[in-house]
């Protein structure tokens, strides 16, 4: 750190040292999970309203998770994948398609473009998709089940080797 | 077609590709059919390492074309007579196996005749 800090100072400006030290002393003063927590679950109306004001969301929108789920006032975000988000809208972080202090989702690290899209609509519905993959496999097993009964083959028998006894051939001795 | 339904109808006596003939050869027969009769020794082909699936009656052909090819090897169009004479060889004993197929169809068809008129 203190390297980065020095080469910092010496190849860049210093407006550009000052905001690399306000980094790496948020860093490393506000790393504790307990600092991360969220606090208690609400109860009363002023609890939800302090709570909404605190993930900067209005107090109409805002809704805890179950209080068994373990969450406390952490707010329940609707369930949009990020592949699901507009791509177009013009987001302030367009990697995420996250705004500039927008909660996070308490599952965002699973929902994200990279792993599964939570409210994704396939354009072929499910039932459909099964009843074509069913329909395919399954009628292929019964063509091959009918067929079993009616095995063709070349008109031959087996392959005459010395070891196999004597065989003849067709014309006098 | 030929290649393709050519055992289908002799299903109707149970009878399939590859089967093994169940009647005795001399059945039906006026004179004594003549043995066929291996040629090549069968340490001849080990020493030429010839795989057991092609020691028929016809390797002694074979062993010759092995031969020719170890000879004159990177030329070995010298050897289209042999391998022709091979070739011809496993033909005539595939014809073999097809009449021993049509024999034992139409053996099954008259042993079937028979239990049915007795």
């Amino acid at each position: 750190m203190a390297l980065a800090l020095i080469k910092k100072a010496v190849l860049s400006n210093p407006n550009s040292l000052r905001k690399t030290i306000g980094i790496f002393c948020n860093a490393s003063r506000n790393h504790w999970n307990y600092q991360y927590k969220p606090g208690p679950y609400p109860r009363t109306e002023e609890e939800r309203a302090a709570a909404a004001k605190k993930y900067g969301l209005l107090v109409e929108e805002y809704q805890p998770y179950p209080e068994d789920m373990g969450y406390g006032d952490y707010p329940k975000m609707p369930d949009i994948g990020t592949d699901s988000k507009d791509p177009h809208y013009p987001y302030d972080l367009p990697d995420l398609k996250r705004n500039f202090n927008e909660p996070f989702h308490a599952r965002a690290e699973i929902i994200g473009e990279d792993r599964y899209d939570i409210s994704m609509r396939p354009r072929i519905p499910v039932w459909q998709q099964l009843t074509w993959f069913v329909g395919t496999v399954g009628g292929c097993f019964l063509l091959y089940f009918f067929l079993e009964d009616y095995k063709v083959g070349r008109p031959v028998t087996a392959k005459q080797y010395p070891h196999d006894g004597p065989h003849y051939l067709f014309s006098p001795k | 077609m030929g290649q393709f339904m050519g055992s289908f109808n002799a299903r109707e006596v149970d009878l399939y590709m590859d089967d093994k003939p169940t009647f005795n050869p001399q059945d039906g027969f006026s004179y004594n059919r003549k043995e066929r009769e291996m040629i090549a020794k069968e340490e001849d082909l080990v020493s030429a390492k010839i795989p057991p699936k092609y020691r028929d009656y016809c390797s002694h052909y074979l062993l010759e074309y092995q031969v020719c090819r170890y000879k004159n090897m990177p030329l070995v169009y010298k050897c289209a007579h042999e391998k022709h004479n091979y070739l011809n060889c496993e033909h005539q004993d595939y014809i073999l196996r097809m009449k021993e197929f049509e024999r034992e169809r139409r053996l099954r068809l008259r042993e079937n005749r028979l239990v049915g008129v007795a």
